[in-house]
């Protein structure tokens, strides 16, 4: 599975960091690093409900 | 409340759209014991998507209102549209300086976000964990002891959430209760308390940046007065405008948090059981409790005729995204009305979506967290005090007073 990134919509809310701080990478002003992610097969559920909980769907679940 | 002669209906708002809600006037909105005007706001999704709200600002202007999620996060993410750009704190003064960055747009925005954003990011604030605990241990601890009764927001919320904030600025708290009074006037005072109060601000703010000017020590208005923005030094009228909104900015929402929660908890007793056996669970309720209880109004200008959804917006109106709105809405949240402290998925605007995205936001939820948990250790199971009633308002920004919490 592979999370698309759409770094133009994240705001920093780190929803999806709290969720799965080892998925989602944060810089240091707190916003989500650039590039899309690939999840491992074990992780696929956690990345899944990361991806779901940011509020201003910067995060595509792709396939 | 104050009333207002009413604006006439601008010309190119069809009288079909016209609603008679306001965030100001509507029922559940005054000053009502035992009220719950976020319930009572989401009476706005038995209606259109948008309408036009006659009186929906502190001054008594109409806005357009976006009632649903999807059209709120549309509006928020597109600065270019709608700015957020409009003076209010200082045009109140007959002044135009905006605050920032709550009042800048992009790409000026970002450069200030950009400079504060690590100081307030999720890493910087696990950090401060330990010192919002300690706090909140010993106001709880000292309310414990002293009876079996207390005034949750005079004894806990403020000076908690004002301690933990003014420890950030780098301020110490033997002024807190001047800091709270000066905050209330500005936020929920009269036409002749609020410019007050904004000027007691300002001469506070502008006095303590020309003191750390002269002696930088290690806070947050010696970092401001020392930063560079484009390769050059904030003017003085930049940090003003930083200092001021970070100073009111924190000072009463947390506080307001922590009261409608502890007010939704005293009323819900399972709910309390439920987080007292398993304090596990606090983190995912705190996000359920922001959802349901947020309180801010924000409100964009727009900057170009556009027609939205049907609504003719025209250049220079008022297009208002009220928190309390679009997390009630039932197309992003299924049984909006319910409060449930497990739900997932819960991706709430208490905190804006957008570039505004609360700056404080990661601290807030900590400072929430941290509050609850602590409490629940150290109170026993708790109800509204009998022959008291907290008395909840809306407005600008939604508040509860006179909660009086008992658990003998
Ligand atoms: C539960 C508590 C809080 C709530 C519900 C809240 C809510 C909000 C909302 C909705 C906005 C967006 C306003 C707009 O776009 O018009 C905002 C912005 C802001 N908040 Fe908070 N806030 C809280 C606590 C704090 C704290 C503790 C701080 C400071 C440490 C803070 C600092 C700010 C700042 C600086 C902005 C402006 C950000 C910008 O314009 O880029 N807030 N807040
Ligand atoms: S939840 Fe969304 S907005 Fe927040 S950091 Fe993650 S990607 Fe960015």
């Amino acid at each position: 599975m592979k999370i698309i990134v759409h770094n133009d919509k994240c705001q920093g809310h780190a929803r999806c960091w709290a969720m799965a701080p080892n998925i989602f990478e944060l810089d240091d002003e707190g916003y989500i690093k650039p590039g899309d992610i690939d999840v491992a097969e074990a992780d696929e559920k956690l990345a899944w409900k990361g991806a779901k909980s940011c509020p201003e769907r910067a995060l595509e679940i792709g396939k | 409340m104050e009333t207002f002669a009413a604006r006439p209906i601008p010309a190119h708002v069809p009288p079909d759209m016209v609603g008679d809600f306001s965030l100001f006037s509507s029922p559940g909105m005054q000053p009502t014991p035992n009220g719950d005007p976020q319930a009572a706001a989401a009476v706005v999704h038995q209606g259109p998507r948008i309408f036009y709200s006659p009186v929906n600002t502190r001054d008594g202007r109409g806005t357009w209102v976006i009632t649903r999620a999807q059209d709120q996060r549309k509006v928020l993410q597109d600065p270019e549209t709608f700015s957020s750009h409009r003076s209010i704190f200082a045009s109140a003064l007959g002044e135009s300086w905006p605050m920032i960055p709550l009042e800048l747009d992009p790409p000026d925005h970002g450069k200030f976000r950009s400079l504060l954003n690590p100081l307030l990011s999720p890493k910087r604030v696990m950090a401060l964990e330990s010192a919002v605990r300690e706090r909140a241990i010993f106001l709880i601890d000292r309310i414990a002891a002293a009876g079996t009764s207390c005034h949750v927001m005079e004894d806990f919320a403020f000076p908690f959430a004002v301690n933990i904030f003014l420890r950030f600025l780098g301020l110490s708290d033997d002024r807190l209760d001047e800091f709270v009074r000066w905050a209330n006037a500005l936020l929920h005072g009269d036409n002749v308390q609020r410019p007050a109060a904004a000027r007691t601000i300002i001469g506070f703010i502008d006095e303590l940046s020309a003191e750390r000017r002269r002696r930088p020590v290690d806070d947050f208005m010696s970092f401001l007065v020392q930063s560079k923005i484009d390769d050059r030094p904030l003017t003085d009228m930049e940090i003003r405008g930083t200092g001021v909104l970070l100073f009111i900015a924190g000072l009463d929402t947390v506080a307001a948090a922590i009261g409608f929660d502890l007010n939704y908890l005293a009323r819900h007793m399972d709910d309390q059981q439920l987080l007292r056996s398993d304090p596990s669970r606090i983190v995912l309720a705190a996000e359920e409790l922001l959802r349901a209880y947020p309180t801010v109004q924000m409100i964009r200008v727009a900057t170009r005729d556009i027609d939205f959804e049907g609504a003719p917006i025209r250049r220079g109106d008022y297009v208002s995204c009220a928190t309390m709105i679009a997390n009630r809405d039932p197309l992003e949240f299924p049984h909006p009305e319910r409060i449930d402290l497990a739900r997932e998925d819960n991706r709430h605007t208490a905190f804006a979506y957008g570039p505004h995205r609360c700056l404080g936001s990661h601290l807030a939820r900590r400072e929430i967290v941290v509050g609850l948990e602590e409490w629940l250790k150290r109170i026993p199971p708790f109800r509204i005090k009998q022959g008291t009633a907290p008395v909840t308002f809306g407005g600008h920004v939604f508040g509860i007073e006179n909660l009086v919490l008992d658990w003998s």
